[in-house]
């Protein structure tokens, strides 16, 4: 009966929310601004324009296409490393691993970028990054001790799908908790100050962005973690 | 004790890659050295008192130093002055190596990479596989002169000797 009764509550928390934030979309009529206007005139209307009314993909494959073209450029230069290092990973034995180079380079590599993704989530209301970002980082640790060592590498040294689940579950039950706390104090869903303090001490917290922003790093990296897990191979004991 | 050495890096590279050192760095970095110190220590370090000794982080850094400067400079000339005059020879050579420290080794390797001219495409327990770019000699023992001598001496003072 109880957990019904929450299940209930959580649902109507849900959509009155829902209800706040979509009510804009419903009451009033959106402007257009002078920049909208440039991009619909230069896209969709205009003499010299492509004629496509999905003005977002005449945007970036046309004005901004210099700049797609590059994005696609990065991402096959991320891609060409990823295979580059899961080229051994077909049919792998037990003993087939990489040689020593590779394995104590993987090792301090994976050090080095532990301790960059860390930074990155705990500066994310001071520099750009944050916790996605972080989280992001962290994750590709674990990959590549599952790339260079093996998927029970990572298990062995307690990092397993369980444990895993349960820090993201913790990363997702503090952004859930900061998110409704303001509600609690009669302030608004989210909302950040004064619910929160900018500074503890004199120290730059930036209120509820900080813990956002390492909640979204434990959930984050835990969460794609899993994802690599589950996708990886064991190792085939040989005979 | 393991993991003191593996904090003191940890702890100094947050603060490089952050870029300052507000007492609100202090802290957080604090926090990810105990946490990287705790994950990795049992991985990365074997011997925590060769780790703290100072003589070897110094001989490390005057070796990072000559490497950039001298023996880089050096390994450019060389490969410079074969494409000119197209004297090349490559091919992919054994050569002993005799560091057995972890570290020692993947320094050596990675010394052999990074200087123009020369490739450690493998290595086992005692050979390491070089792809070089003007194979000039038969000898074993003179290709490890000519290769990796300097390197391996310098692994050795950093990281310790053969048998340690």
């Amino acid at each position: 009966m109880r957990a019904r009764l929450a299940g209930m509550l959580m649902l109507g928390m849900i959509i009155i929310c829902l209800a706040y934030f979509l009510r804009s979309l419903f009451t009033s009529t959106p402007e257009i601004s002078s920049l909208g206007k440039f991009y619909l005139q230069n896209s969709y209307l205009g003499e010299r324009s492509a004629g496509s009314p999905e003005v977002v993909t005449s945007i970036l494959w046309d004005y901004r296409g210099l700049d797609t073209y590059f994005e696609t450029a990065v991402l096959f230069l991320a891609i060409i490393s990823a295979v580059s290092v899961f080229r051994n990973m077909e049919h792998r034995e037990v003993g087939d691993g990489f040689t020593g180079i590779t394995k104590t380079g993987i090792k301090l590599v994976a050090f080095v970028t532990f301790v960059t993704s860390a930074s990155v989530a705990f500066h994310g209301h001071l520099t750009p990054g944050g916790g996605f970002q972080g989280g992001s980082i962290l994750a590709a640790v674990s990959l590549l001790v599952i790339a260079g060592f093996s998927k029970g590498a990572l298990e062995g040294n307690g990092i397993t799908k369980d444990r895993a689940l349960a820090i993201r579950t913790l990363g997702l039950a503090i952004i859930t908790a900061v998110a409704f706390y303001p509600l609690l104090e009669g302030f608004n869903f989210m909302q950040n100050l004064p619910v929160y303090p900018v500074r503890i001490r004199g120290l730059l917290i930036s209120g509820s962005l900080l813990l956002y922003n390492v909640a979204e790093f434990l959930a984050v990296g835990a969460g794609f973690t899993i994802i690599f897990l589950l996708l990886s191979l064991p190792e085939v004991r040989r005979e | 004790m393991r993991e003191l050495p593996v904090f003191i890096v940890a702890f100094v590279l947050y603060i490089v890659v952050t870029g300052s050192m507000t007492l609100y760095d202090i802290i957080t970095g604090v926090i990810t050295g105990v946490t990287a110190a705790l994950l990795f220590s049992k991985h990365l370090i074997k011997n925590p008192k060769k780790a703290l000794n100072p003589c070897r982080w110094l001989s490390f850094l005057i070796y990072f130093i000559k490497y950039v400067t001298v023996i880089e400079l050096r390994a450019h000339l060389d490969v410079m002055k074969r494409i000119i005059t197209k004297e090349t020879r490559p091919g992919i050579v054994k050569v002993p190596i005799t560091v057995r420290d972890e570290y020692g080794r993947f320094l050596v390797a990675n010394s052999i990479t990074n200087t123009p001219g020369t490739v450690t495409v493998y290595m086992d327990d005692e050979y390491a596989y070089v792809n070089w770019i003007s194979v000039e000699t038969d000898d074993m023992e003179e290709r490890r002169r000519k290769i990796l001598e300097e390197f391996e001496k310098n692994a050795i003072k950093i990281f310790g000797g053969a048998d340690e």
